[in-house]
């Protein structure tokens, strides 16, 4: 066992590898909030990877309805499990210390123990907990799907206060997931063939099919079950983060590097896709320019999901306003309440950018604001909040312009003699 | 100051000179030793209740659970192979007996393994590490799979496991065949990344239910090119039992495969997976090395004309000649544990290397 930073958790962890970090890593951000559950990602991924025999079952890309469904079947309750019963064997609790914060523990520090520390302390022979879905829990890619928690109502099932944030009584939400090509894979450390990599140019985690034998030990532990298994060819295989389109390779491109199916077909937006610098040592490279970097490490608007999993996942997610907060610190660790004042609540540059969603399919790999006038003020939870109509400006990876939005979308009135067309 | 580095090199340095002291070779096994019969004529090479097989004498191997490198799996089944071996002057054949109560003959399903049997031959002089190999000592290997058995006759497909699925077409495939359309008419092979990949797993149909590979270390497993495969097979379920036929030409021209030549010793090493056990890769049981001699022993090497075989084993004498079988690894596991043990302890109480 080597020990590696893991920058989420704010503290070394033992991981079976030493660390060696790419130059560049494939994120996104996740808005839930924006989410309508259309599941056109989830098509989009499907007609363009998953559509052949043995892939039926397969969705790379799923959206869950929280807290109850999921795909496969309750695989975050089952590791979630897991890993509590690991840290009830010997003892421990898994805290977090959110009182330590700092540029290399922006969420505080975690107390508790990984899924492949917890695997070492239970010796069950895996480099990480884990378990493999049968094929009833693969069955369809949303369980449970649009299913609130308990609705609470009077005598009659009215409910007397009706819904009101901070905290919805009745509540669900949309989770969107993929592969989080993370840091530290646990499908990686899982594979006792090396038979999976993470690339060098964007940290894309992908399984060599010329090397798998079938083994299903990435699928047992990777704890996003995010290997699936191929009956045709006996071989696993996972999402590839389009990479082909990542590479700039797709004739649409214009050579420079491009978002993924599921990110570009989002109809409600929620997505933005990109690469960010990895440093030497696995840290961001400082460029607040950058979309991601300035909502994921300045603002914190955007959080892993699972973080306390250890394998550093680089999805972030805007956590959704409505849904309990401690279910939300659970999913998406300490530093929910923070994100989703700041997002509800959003700073001038906070609000350009939330518009660079899905603005192209290009990744954006800069942004600019030009500032616009102030439009409207209010006071939102209790607090005075100004709204100017700023203008960003994304840029690819050779500088070009590839989007330009103004905060208030522009108002364009059809003429007399068009009115009824379509 | 002492690094870990240089301490763990020494800690290694001073493993190897215990063993060395006491002439322990590195998982050797005594006692066991399979005498390959001589038959006039053919060999049987798919009958695995031919009577050819009475001229071999069946001898025991024990297993036990392989608990050297993760993934392991200390709940491995089988605990034990029965082994024959014939040869004749072409080609030498192996029938592997052992006790399982199902027979596990898929892999389609996402929880469904395939039972499987392997034997293991050095590629070098002397006997490498028993579990896979080692740097410099590289190993031959037979794997044969159940799934691979029965899709001999046509590989089974996800519509004979699921016969109620149904599909609109496969858009690379006879959209007319509907879910019948095997992936293997695929006039796209990109859309099945192992095939494309030359995987001998996705293969569309299987040459041998036999695969033949080499390792030289933990993770190292590869499967050698599709045009060296050499090694065919055959395996029967019956009363709660596997009897799988291994056969292969003594002489191979390939530098990877191991060779054999009348009135030499072998070294060789068995493993079995029990797929309802979920057992697969390192969760396995598998034997320590034992011995193979092909009819009496020559009074020289290389005496029937043939080259000198890679594999054969020296008659060097041992200083635990008698202690029983499975004594040998136990002590250099207590050894080995005993050292790792002050090793590490020296370890903890020293600095961290800032």
């Amino acid at each position: 066992m080597a020990e590696v930073y893991n920058w989420q958790l704010g503290r070394p962890m033992e991981y079976i590898y030493e660390e060696a970090h790419p130059n560049r890593q494939f994120a996104a951000i996740f808005n839930i909030n924006r989410c309508i559950g259309c599941q056109t990602c989830t098509g989009a991924c499907k007609a363009t990877w998953t559509f052949s025999k043995g892939q039926e079952y397969m969705w790379w890309n799923n959206v869950e309805s929280k807290p109850y469904g999921s795909y496969p079947k309750y695989w975050d309750v089952k590791i979630l499990q897991q890993l509590d019963e690991a840290h009830q064997a010997v003892g421990k609790t898994a805290v977090w210390d959110p009182t330590q914060t700092g540029e290399q523990s922006p969420y505080g520090v975690y107390n508790g123990m990984t899924i492949t520390e917890a695997a070492g302390q239970t010796q069950n022979g895996n480099q990480a907990l884990g378990y493999l879905p049968t094929d009833h829990e693969w069955q369809a890619p949303n369980f449970y799907e649009d299913t609130a928690t308990k609705y609470q109502g009077d005598r009659l099932g009215i409910s007397t206060e009706g819904a009101a944030l901070p905290v919805h009584q009745t509540w669900f939400f949309y989770l969107q997931r993929i592969c989080n090509h993370c840091t530290y894979p646990a499908c990686a450390a899982a594979c006792p063939r090396k038979a999976i990599y993470k690339r060098e140019e964007d940290g894309i985690v992908l399984i060599d099919q010329s090397r798998c034998r079938g083994y299903r030990k990435c699928v047992e532990q990777c704890p996003y079950k995010k290997s699936m298994y191929r009956g045709t060819t006996h071989t696993s295989e996972k999402c590839v983060g389009c990479y082909p389109r990542v590479e700039g390779n797709d004739p649409l491109s214009d050579g420079v590097p491009m978002e993924t199916r599921c990110m570009a077909v989002c109809p409600g937006k929620i997505r933005l896709n990109g690469l960010v610098d990895i440093a030497e040592d696995g840290s961001w490279v400082e460029d607040p320019q950058h979309p991601l970097y300035y909502l994921i490490r300045v603002e914190q608007i955007a959080l892993p999901l699972y973080p306390q999993f250890g394998t550093e996942p680089n999805i972030y997610y805007i956590p959704p306003r409505w849904a309990p907060r401690p279910y939300l610190r659970q999913m998406f660790g300490p530093g929910v309440d923070q994100a989703i004042e700041r997002y509800s609540n959003p700073s001038r540059t906070v609000l350009a950018l939330l518009q660079l969603f899905r603005a192209s399919q290009k990744m954006v790999f800069r942004f600019e604001i030009e500032e616009g006038p102030l439009v409207r003020e209010v006071e939102k939870n209790g607090q005075p909040w100004q709204m100017y109509d700023d203008t960003v400006i994304g840029f690819d990876a050779q500088g070009r312009e590839i989007a330009r939005l103004s905060v208030v979308e522009p108002m364009i009135e059809r003429g007399a003699e068009r009115l009824n067309s379509i | 100051m002492m690094t870990r580095s240089r301490l763990l090199f020494l800690a290694l340095l001073a493993v190897a000179g215990v063993l060395t002291f006491f002439k322990i070779p590195l998982a050797s096994s005594q006692g066991v030793t399979i005498t390959a019969a001589k038959i006039e004529g053919a060999l049987p090479l798919d009958d695995v209740t031919a009577v050819e097989w009475q001229d071999a004498t069946a001898v025991s191997v024990p297993l036990s659970a392989q608990i050297v490198a993760k993934p392991m799996f200390p709940q491995a089944n089988v605990k034990a192979v029965d082994v024959r071996a014939l040869y004749n002057d072409a080609q030498i054949a192996f029938l592997v007996e052992w006790a399982d109560g199902t027979m596990d003959d898929t892999a389609v399903r996402v929880q469904d393994f395939a039972d499987a049997v392997a034997i293991q031959f050095p590629l070098v002089e002397g006997q490498p590490f028993f579990c896979m190999g080692q740097q410099g000592g590289n190993v031959n290997i037979w794997h044969w799979k159940a799934d691979w058995q029965a899709g001999m006759d046509g590989r089974q497909d996800v519509n004979d496991v699921y016969p109620d699925m149904y599909v609109d077409g496969y858009t690379f495939a006879d959209t007319e065949a509907g879910a019948a359309a095997p992936v293997s008419s695929y006039t796209d092979i990109n859309y099945v990344p192992a095939m494309a990949a030359d995987n001998l797993f996705a293969a569309p149909t299987y040459a041998s239910p036999v695969e033949d590979l080499i390792a030289g270390s933990f993770g190292s497993l590869t499967s050698q090119p599709i045009e060296m495969q050499n090694v065919q097979g055959h395996g029967a379920y019956a009363d709660g039992k596997w009897r799988v036929i291994f056969v292969r030409d003594l002489a191979s021209p390939q530098g990877e495969d191991a060779q054999f030549a009348t009135g030499q010793v072998y070294s060789l090493a068995f493993a079995a997976w029990d797929g309802a056990n979920e057992e697969r890769n390192g969760q396995k049981s598998t034997s320590q090395w034992v011995s193979l001699q092909l009819g009496s022993i020559a009074s020289s090497p290389g005496a029937t004309g043939a080259a000198p075989a890679a594999g054969s084993r020296g008659s060097s004498a041992n200083a635990l000649e008698g202690v029983p079988y499975l004594l040998v690894p136990m002590f250099l596991v207590f050894g080995l544990v005993v050292l790792a043990g002050i090793g590490f302890w020296i370890l903890s109480k020293l600095p961290e290397k800032k």
